[in-house]
C-alpha cells in the first residue's frame, strides 16, 4: 500500500536559506516529512500535483535554518559555578540536567549542538534517551570526554591522559562510545589545578590524537587560551581552535598576527566565546545592584569587562584577516546559561559581521565547522527539515533571533511549553 | 503583627471535597500561607488576616480536593509495554531521565505525592537529588529505592537480592542509609521471567527480619503478593502494606480466602489492588481498530482477571480492608500521567465517586504514613491543591479537568516543559 507523504508549507515575508544570498522576499519552504524538498519564492513553492499539503503563513516573519551552536556543555547551571564543583554532581544528575538544557537549547531555537566537554559517559546517555524517545534535543556532535593531561583543564570529566600511545587509546575508546569530533584541551583553563597560560600537551601527543581522529574521519578541536597553545594545536593540524585568547605565556595580552595568519591559512575555524565574558559581568553587575560585591568579586568583574574588550577588539582582527569565526556559545559555562546562544551571535556582529553574516555564522559557517553540512545548516532540497521561524527580520537586526515563532526539528513542530517558561530562560542584560 | 512576608492565597469554588470528613464544602473557599493550610469553609467565613495581601482565585464551576496521592509507581518505567527484564537492560542515567519526565508528567495531572515501589539501583534517589538541587518539577517523593527480591525473584533485576535473615536485615539497612523512605518487598513472584507469580518467595523468617528491621527505623514495608500465601507471608511477618492483594491458590484458581481479608481488616494492612493496570490495558485494547489473535486472547484474558479482582476487591471491603489507590504505572502498558484510570478502576468496583477520591488522598496518604501533611486538606497541611472544572463527585472523570494544581502553595504552570 502506497504511504500519504506528509507534506507541509510554510511561508514567511523572508526567507533566509543560509546560503549565502539575499533573503528572498515572501519566501517559502516545502517539507516532506522529515526533509525540506523545495525552497524558493511562494509563487513557485506547491506540493506535487494532488498530494495533500498543509501550509502556515507566518506574517512579519523569517524562515531560516535552525541554530547550530558549535560550543556547549549540557551538564552545565550557567550560575557561575566551577567545572571543578559540577563535575562533583553523580552521572545520573549531569544526565538529567544534561536533558532538561537540551530542551532549553532547543526551545530557543538551537537544533544542533555540538558538545564539548561533559562528565563520562552523560551525553551518549541522553542521546540513548533521545533516542529511545524518552527526551527530546537537538540533533548532538558529541565529542565524550575531553581529552586532558592529569590535572589539566577539564580532566575532572574523566579523560586524562599521559603520552602519544594513551591519548590515541583514549581516541580509540571516545569513537567506540559513539564521539563524533574530538575535543582536546590544549592549555589549562578555569580548572584548578591547570595552567591557563601555559599548554598542556606536547606536541606529539596533540598529534596523535589528531592523527587517530582523522584516521576515523573525526574532526578535532582544541580548547586553546593562549597563544602557545594556539600555535601548538596549529602544528598538529586541529579543525578548530576554541577561545583563541592571544595571551603570551606570562599573561600578557599580545594579538599576534602571525598566528592569525596561519589560522586563516590552514582554514582552521575559530570559536572566540565572547558572552562568556559578559555573563560574568552581567551577573556581577546584578548582584553589585542587589547586595554589592566583595573585593575579590570586583576584581572578577573587571577582568570579565576588560577580557570582553580585548576579544572582541582581537576577534574583529581575525575576522579582517578573513580568519572562519563562527557562533559556539560555551552555555552553561561560567554565568552563561544554555537557550541563549544568541547572546553570542550577537557579539560577533560587535566584533565586525553584518547581521547577514551573523546569521551565517549560526547556520551555515556553523555547520561547516562541525561537518555536518551535509544535513543541515541552510535550507536546501535534500537536507534535514530544521527549521527556525522567527518575527522580524535577523539580516536587519539579530536580535530578531530571541522572537522565535516556531521550531521545527526532522520536519516535527516542536511543542515548547509555555510562553512564561521560555521567557524565563533568556538571561537579563546588565549595563556594563 | 505584620504580614509583610506572610503568602495568602485564597482560592474560591462552587465546591470543596473534604477526605478527612467524607462531605462536601459548598460555596467553598480555602485560605493558604505560604506552603500551608490556613483556613476551610464557605466564602463568607474564609478571609485572610486584615490588612494582609492575598492573591485570590476564584474557579467558579470548579472542585477543590486535595493533590492526589499515587501510592504505588515504577519512575523508571515507560509504559510501553516492555517487561522489567527489559526496562533494567537501560543505563542508569537513562532511567533517571525517565523518571524526571514521569514525575513532572504526574504532577502536571494533579498527583502532589507518589511513592515509588521500586526502581533500578540509585535512580530515584539521584532524581530526589536533582529535584532538591531545583533541576526538574516532582510531586513529593515517597522512595524504596531498589525492591528487596529473591534470587530470580520480581523485580531483582534493580539491584537487591537477599538470602537469609542477615543478608535481608543489611539489605534494609543499605536502603535506610541511601535514603529509602521505606521498604519495598516482593514476596512473591511476578512478571519477572526467572520468578514465580504463583509461589511466595522469601520465607516467613526473612520477611519478617525485613519487617522488623524498617519498623525499628520508623519505615513501613509493603509486599508485592501476586498470590495467596505471599499474602499469608506477609501477615506473619507483620507487613504494612500489601500490593496487588492477589487471592490466588498455586495452580492459578482465583479462590477467595475470607480468612486472608479477615487478618487483613485485623491487623490494619492497606491493600493497593492496583486495578488500574488492567483497565488500562483493557481500555487500550478496546480501543484498537483491530486485533490481533493474540491481543483478543490478552483481551479475553485481561477481562477475567479484572472481572475476578474487582470481585475480591468488593468482597475484601465488606470484610472491612482499607483499599489505598495506587496506579503501578509506568509499569507495563500503563504510562504515568494517568492515576484517573486506576481511581475510575476503583468506583468500577463498588465504590462510590466520594470513596474513590478518598482511596486516592487520605487513605493513600494513610498507606504511605504521609497523612501528617497531606492527602485531606485541613488547617496546618501542606498546600497540596488540586482544582478541577466541573464535579467529580457527580462525574468522576472531571478528575481529569485540572483548572490548577498547588504544590507546598506554590501554583504550577502545567504548562512548562524546560
Amino acid at each position: 500500500m502506497p504511504t500519504t507523504p506528509t507534506y507541509t508549507i510554510l511561508t514567511a515575508d523572508r526567507l533566509i536559506d543560509a546560503r549565502g544570498g539575499a533573503p528572498i522576499d515572501n519566501g517559502a519552504v516545502l517539507l516532506d516529512g522529515s526533509t525540506i524538498a523545495a525552497v524558493g519564492p511562494a509563487a513557485d513553492i506547491r506540493a506535487p500535483e494532488g498530494a495533500p499539503a498543509q501550509t502556515t503563513h507566518y506574517a512579519g516573519c523569517t524562515i531560516m535554518p535552525g541554530m547550530v551552536d558549535c560550543h556547549t556543555h549540557h551538564n552545565g547551571f550557567g550560575d557561575g559555578r566551577l567545572g571543578d564543583d559540577l563535575s562533583l554532581l553523580p552521572d545520573e544528575i549531569l544526565t538529567v540536567r544534561s536533558a532538561r538544557n537540551a530542551r532549553a537549547s532547543l526551545f530557543s531555537g538551537v537544533t544542533t549542538i555540538r558538545e564539548n566537554g561533559p562528565k563520562n559517559v552523560t551525553m551518549f546517555r541522553l542521546r540513548d534517551a533521545i533516542n529511545e524517545g524518552l527526551a527530546i534535543g537537538p540533533r548532538m556532535v558529541l565529542c565524550g570526554r575531553p581529552v586532558a593531561i592529569i590535572g589539566g583543564h577539564m580532566g575532572y570529566f574523566g579523560g586524562e591522559v599521559t603520552g602519544a600511545n594513551d591519548a590515541r587509546a583514549l581516541t580509540r575508546q571516545l569513537i567506540k562510545e559513539g564521539a563524533d569530533y574530538i575535543k582536546i584541551v590544549a592549555t589549562g583553563g578555569t580548572t584548578r589545578t591547570s595552567f591557563p597560560t601555559l599548554p598542556s600537551f606536547n606536541l606529539d601527543e596533540l598529534r596523535a590524537v589528531n592523527d587517530e581522529a582523522r584516521k576515523f574521519g573525526k574532526l578535532t578541536a582544541t580548547h586553546s587560551s593562549n597563544s602557545a597553545g594556539i600555535a601548538n594545536s596549529l602544528d598538529a593540524g586541529v579543525d578548530m581552535i576554541i577561545h583563541c585568547y592571544h595571551l603570551d605565556a606570562d599573561g600578557t595580552v599580545n594579538f599576534r598576527e602571525d598566528i592569525a595568519e596561519r589560522i586563516e591559512r590552514q582554514g582552521a575555524f575559530v570559536n572566540p566565546t565572547l558572552q562568556v565574558s559578559r555573563a560574568t559581568a552581567w551577573d556581577l553587575t546584578h548582584k553589585r545592584d542587589e547586595q554589592g560585591l566583595t573585593a575579590p568579586e570586583q576584581a572578577e568583574f573587571e577582568t570579565a569587562r576588560a577580557n570582553l574588550d580585548v576579544r572582541l577588539d582581537h576577534t574583529r582582527r581575525m575576522i579582517d584577516m578573513g580568519v572562519k569565526v563562527i557562533t559556539g556559545s560555551d552555555s552553561s559555562w561560567s554565568s552563561y546559561q544554555l537557550g541563549n546562544t544568541v547572546y553570542e551571535t550577537e557579539l560577533l556582529v560587535h566584533a565586525g559581521y553584518t547581521p547577514m553574516q551573523g546569521v551565517l555564522s549560526v547556520t551555515s559557517w556553523a555547520a561547516d565547522a562541525l561537518g555536518v553540512s551535509d544535513t543541515v545548516g541552510t535550507l536546501e532540497p535534500g537536507k534535514a527539515a530544521d527549521i527556525l521561524v522567527v518575527q522580524g527580520n535577523p539580516a536587519a537586526d539579530i536580535n530578531a533571533l530571541w522572537n522565535v515563532e516556531d521550531v521545527f526539528l526532522a520536519g516535527n513542530k516542536i511543542e515548547r511549553g509555555s510562553d512564561d517558561s521560555i521567557a524565563a530562560v533568556r538571561q537579563p542584560p546588565a549595563p556594563i | 503583627m505584620s504580614y509583610a512576608h506572610s503568602r495568602f492565597t485564597l482560592l474560591k469554588a462552587a465546591r470543596l471535597i473534604d477526605t478527612a470528613r467524607e462531605v462536601v464544602q459548598e460555596q467553598a473557599a480555602i485560605l493558604l500561607e505560604g506552603d500551608t493550610v490556613r483556613q476551610i469553609g464557605t466564602a463568607e467565613t474564609v478571609h485572610a488576616p486584615e490588612g494582609a495581601p492575598v492573591q485570590e482565585i476564584d474557579y467558579g464551576d470548579a472542585t477543590i480536593l486535595p493533590g492526589l496521592v499515587d501510592s504505588h509507581v515504577h519512575l523508571n518505567g515507560i509504559g510501553d509495554g516492555r517487561a522489567g527484564d527489559e526496562l533494567a537492560t537501560l543505563p542508569d542515567e537513562v532511567l533517571t531521565v525517565q523518571a524526571a519526565e514521569n514525575a513532572r508528567r504526574h504532577l502536571y495531572s494533579g498527583v502532589t505525592t507518589l511513592r515509588d515501589c521500586g526502581a533500578k539501583n540509585r535512580t530515584t534517589f539521584l532524581l530526589r537529588e536533582a529535584v532538591e538541587i531545583g533541576i526538574v518539577p516532582a510531586p513529593r517523593l515517597i522512595l524504596a529505592g531498589r525492591p528487596v527480591a529473591i534470587i530470580g525473584g520480581h523485580l531483582s533485576y534493580f539491584g537487591t537480592t537477599a538470602t537469609g535473615t542477615d543478608e535481608c536485615r543489611a539489605a534494609v539497612r543499605q536502603l535506610i542509609k541511601e535514603g529509602a523512605d521505606f521498604i519495598k518487598i516482593t514476596a512473591t513472584g511476578g512478571s519477572t521471567r526467572t520468578s514465580h507469580p504463583l509461589r511466595p518467595s522469601f520465607d516467613v523468617g526473612e520477611l519478617s527480619a525485613i519487617c522488623e528491621e524498617a519498623h525499628r527505623f520508623g519505615k513501613h514495608a509493603a509486599a508485592h503478593c501476586a498470590s495467596s500465601q505471599g499474602m499469608v507471608n506477609s501477615l506473619d511477618a507483620g507487613i504494612d502494606t500489601i500490593i496487588h492483594g492477589v487471592h490466588k491458590d498455586p495452580d492459578g484458581a482465583d479462590t477467595y480466602r475470607p480468612d486472608i481479608s479477615d487478618r487483613i481488616a485485623e491487623q490494619g494492612v492497606f491493600v493497593n489492588p492496583t486495578l488500574g493496570q488492567g483497565v488500562a490495558r483493557i481500555r487500550m485494547l478496546e480501543d484498537m481498530d483491530s486485533l490481533t489473535p493474540a491481543q483478543q486472547a490478552e483481551l479475553d484474558t485481561f477481562r477475567q482477571n479484572s472481572d475476578a479482582r474487582m470481585d475480591h476487591f468488593a468482597r475484601m471491603r465488606d470484610a472491612g480492608v482499607i483499599m489505598a489507590a495506587g496506579s503501578d504505572s509506568a509499569w507495563s502498558y500503563y504510562p504515568m500521567g494517568d492515576y484517573q484510570t486506576d481511581i475510575e478502576a476503583h468506583a468500577m468496583a463498588g465504590m462510590s465517586n466520594m470513596e474513590a477520591i478518598v482511596s486516592a488522598t487520605r487513605d493513600a496518604a494513610r498507606s504511605c504514613c504521609i497523612d501528617s501533611q497531606v492527602g485531606t486538606l485541613e488547617p496546618g497541611k501542606q498546600a497540596d491543591v488540586l482544582v478541577v472544572n466541573g464535579n467529580p463527585l457527580a462525574n468522576l472523570p472531571d478528575l481529569r479537568q485540572i483548572a490548577d494544581i498547588f504544590l507546598a502553595g506554590n501554583r504550577l504552570d502545567r504548562q512548562a516543559l524546560i
